[in-house]
Formats: C-alpha cells, sequence, structure tokens
C-alpha cells in the first residue's frame, strides 16, 4: 500500500472531522427530540412534598370569591387527600340559619 | 346578624341558599341559578342533550369537553383515585339496569315494577356487568379530551352535585360581594366567605327533606363542606328486591354494609360527599378509613347504632 500524500492525508482528517461534527450534531438533536417526546408524553405526578403544597393552595383557593367555574374546581379537585376543614363542627345552638343535611 | 334564604328546585332537589347580608341574596340566587344550569347543561345523566350524554354516546372516541365537564370528571377520578375505586364514575350501566335510570321523581312514581324476568318461576336475581373502573377513562386534563372505552357509561352523580355546591357558593359570594353564603343542593352543602357569628347551624339528618327545625342532632360549621349519604333515601323496588343509589363497584349492586347513613365534614363539600358514600361503600372498614383521612363523621348503623368519628361533636359529651 503506497503512502498517504499529504493532501490525500489532509482530505482524510478533513472528512473524518467533517463525520464527527455531523454525529455529534445529530445525537444532539436526537436527545432534544427524545426528551421532549418524553417529556410531552408523561406528565408525572407530586411528590409526597408536592400534594402539601397542593393542599394548602386548595385551602387558600376555597375562601377566595372567583366566578371562573373551571379554575376553581381544578383546584378544588388537584390535592392528593381529602382535606379536613380546619376548623371541626361543633354542637350548639348558637348557629344561624339552620338548613338540613341528609341524604337525597 | 340575620341571616336571608331562598329555596327552589333544581337538578332534581332542593336547593336553599342562605347569606349574612340579605341585600346581596338576589344576586346570590342569580349566580347559583347559573351554575346549576351550566351544570344541568354539562353533566346530567337524565337528559339526551348534555354533553355527558353526548360523551356516554360516543364511545371509542375521544371527544373534547367544556371546563365544566372536564373539571367534573377530574373530580370523579380523584375521588376513584383517594377512595381506591369505591367511589367510582363508571358505574353508569349499573345503576340504569338496576333501575335508576330516569329523574328519580319519574324512577320512584313507577312502583315496584319493572319486575325482574321469572325463570322456572322463579324471579332471577339482579345481576349487572362488572363496573369497568376509573382507569378505564382516558382523560388528559390539559387537552380537555376524554375517552369513554365501549360498554362503559360515566355517572358523576354523586361527586358531581358536591362540585355544583361547592362552585355555587363561590359564585355565590362574588356575587353577594360581601358577607357569607351558603349553598345546600339536596343535603349537600358548601360555605364560602365570613360566617355569621356562631357558624352555620345544619341539622343532621337521614332525610335532606326533614325541616331545619324537627328534633335532633344540630352541628355549627364555620366554613367548608358537609354531606351526607344514605341508603335510606333513593330507594325503589324491582320485584321484591328493594334497591338504592348507592353501587358497590365491587359488586355492581347497591352496597350492603352496616352503615345505613353517614355525614362527613371536610374543607369542601367534594371531599365531605366522597369520604361519606366511600364510607358507605366501604362498610365495617369505614370507620378507621375515615379516623386514617382526619375527617369527623357521624355514622348510623342500619339497627340506628350511631357512632361519631374524629373530631366530629358527640352530644353526650363523650370523645370519639
Amino acid at each position: 500500500m503506497d503512502p498517504l500524500t499529504p493532501t490525500q492525508r489532509d482530505r482524510g482528517l478533513e472528512r473524518l472531522r467533517r463525520l464527527t461534527f455531523g454525529a455529534t450534531a445529530g445525537a444532539l438533536v436526537a436527545v432534544v427530540g427524545v426528551s421532549y417526546v418524553a417529556a410531552a408524553s408523561y406528565a408525572g405526578t407530586s411528590s409526597a412534598n408536592g400534594s402539601a403544597t397542593a393542599a394548602d393552595t386548595t385551602t387558600t383557593t376555597s375562601t377566595t370569591t372567583t366566578t371562573d367555574s373551571s379554575s376553581s374546581s381544578s383546584s378544588t379537585s388537584s390535592s392528593n387527600s381529602l382535606q379536613p376543614s380546619t376548623q371541626a363542627p361543633t354542637t350548639g345552638s348558637s348557629g344561624s340559619g339552620t338548613v338540613t343535611s341528609g341524604g337525597s | 346578624m340575620a341571616v336571608a334564604l331562598e329555596s327552589w328546585k333544581a337538578l332534581g332537589t332542593s336547593v336553599h341558599v342562605l347569606v349574612t347580608d340579605a341585600h346581596g341574596l338576589a344576586r346570590a340566587t342569580s349566580a347559583v341559578s347559573e351554575v346549576l344550569e351550566d351544570v344541568d347543561a354539562a353533566y346530567s345523566r337524565f337528559r339526551n342533550d348534555s354533553e355527558l350524554s353526548h360523551l356516554n354516546a360516543n364511545p371509542g372516541r375521544s371527544v373534547r369537553v367544556s371546563p365544566l365537564l372536564a373539571s367534573a370528571i377530574d373530580a370523579a377520578q380523584r375521588a376513584a383515585r383517594l377512595t381506591d375505586g369505591a367511589v367510582d364514575p363508571t358505574i353508569g350501566h349499573a345503576i340504569r339496569v338496576a333501575g335508576y335510570d330516569d329523574d328519580f321523581s319519574r324512577v320512584a312514581a313507577r312502583g315496584p315494577h319493572p319486575a325482574l324476568p321469572r325463570e322456572r318461576g322463579r324471579e332471577i336475581q339482579l345481576r349487572a356487568w362488572r363496573v369497568p373502573g376509573w382507569q378505564a377513562i382516558r382523560f388528559d386534563r390539559r387537552a380537555r379530551t376524554v375517552l369513554v372505552p365501549a360498554g362503559v357509561e360515566l355517572d358523576l352523580g354523586s361527586t358531581g352535585k358536591a362540585l355544583a355546591a361547592d362552585l355555587a357558593a363561590r359564585a355565590a359570594l362574588s356575587a353577594a360581594g360581601t358577607g357569607g353564603v351558603l349553598v345546600s343542593l339536596g343535603g349537600d352543602i358548601a360555605m364560602a366567605g365570613t360566617p355569621p357569628s356562631g357558624g352555620w347551624a345544619i341539622r343532621v339528618a337521614e332525610n335532606s327533606r326533614v325541616r331545619p327545625d324537627a328534633d335532633g342532632e344540630v352541628i355549627c360549621v364555620p366554613a367548608g363542606g358537609v354531606a351526607t349519604s344514605s341508603t335510606t333515601v333513593r330507594r325503589w323496588t324491582r320485584g321484591t328486591a328493594v334497591l338504592h343509589h348507592i353501587i358497590d363497584p365491587q359488586t355492581s349492586l347497591p352496597a350492603t354494609g352496616p352503615f345505613r347513613t353517614v355525614t362527613v365534614a371536610a374543607a369542601t363539600c367534594l371531599d365531605a360527599n366522597i369520604a361519606s358514600t366511600a364510607a358507605i361503600v366501604r362498610g365495617e372498614a369505614a370507620i378507621d378509613w375515615l379516623l386514617s383521612c382526619h375527617l369527623p363523621a357521624r355514622l348510623v348503623e342500619n339497627d340506628g347504632t350511631i357512632h361519631y368519628i374524629g373530631r366530629w361533636p358527640d352530644p353526650s359529651g363523650v370523645a370519639a
């Protein structure tokens, strides 16, 4: 096999450099693309800490005044546990405006 | 502080709106009416033109739904998740097969028919298809699309009414501007704003038709929601079988546990309703489950024995 001329060697090195650059760029594009698809497909769920925050938010939201049904209801239903009231019921006759809670 | 009240019928049940500032009553009432009309159009099971009926009539197709119906489905799926499926929105077929296939006033008016078919001289047992389970529903919250598989029928009745009470209370408070409001939809109660001094007085009964001034237990609640589920109401007969509206997804038939009525107080009417309905379905396991949820509750056994759970006030003064 004849030894390469300087010109042939330079062309070979240039070709190798282009291939390396192309492969790196292609890999980057693939990583970004796969990451995007994965993020869009698997939205994920809240962690335990996240649920505590959501619960706090729900309590706050329930006392605000808003007429936007969708936004208020979605915040209501976002917490990951059933939420107790901040104040427990009490017995007594001190309350006002009696209504009945019963099956219907 | 004088409380003003307006009452009427909607969604097949009674509606009560109370406000602490009488000047805001008309606005609050109007706001509640609008919410209930929207709810009826979005997820009534008995209106052929409701969004829910359209969804159930198009199985296997991804359907984009309104924000309100999306919220109701979201709430129903959360209820199923938090109760391990004891409260499940896919009971639609089961409850229809049991005979609750129309507005309840018309179901009740039918009397003891249709009788169950007879086989070799004996009435056959009522059976329903297995409840498919809430996981069968493909719901994309962000895109607001829902796919109901073939053979699955959604019923948002339980959580839907409680969600409506929460939404109506917030809308009423916004419309009234000041003070506090209470909205009761057939005994599912939501409160918003500043309560009257001493809180809202709520009589606890098995039937929401019991007059507020009747004898019985009264609790005072400052905020949040109170809901009662009971097997003693919305009952009907098919043949010799006496049925009610709380379906156990495990059996696809009306629940047969030891508790006939459960009342729960929670941060929202929706959460109170989820817990009270799940407690009826869970049966004997309900007390431990309610305690683990830290929800104050009152449970009535089939023989009338009453249990007070958590921070629910015991009229005898004995802590639970």
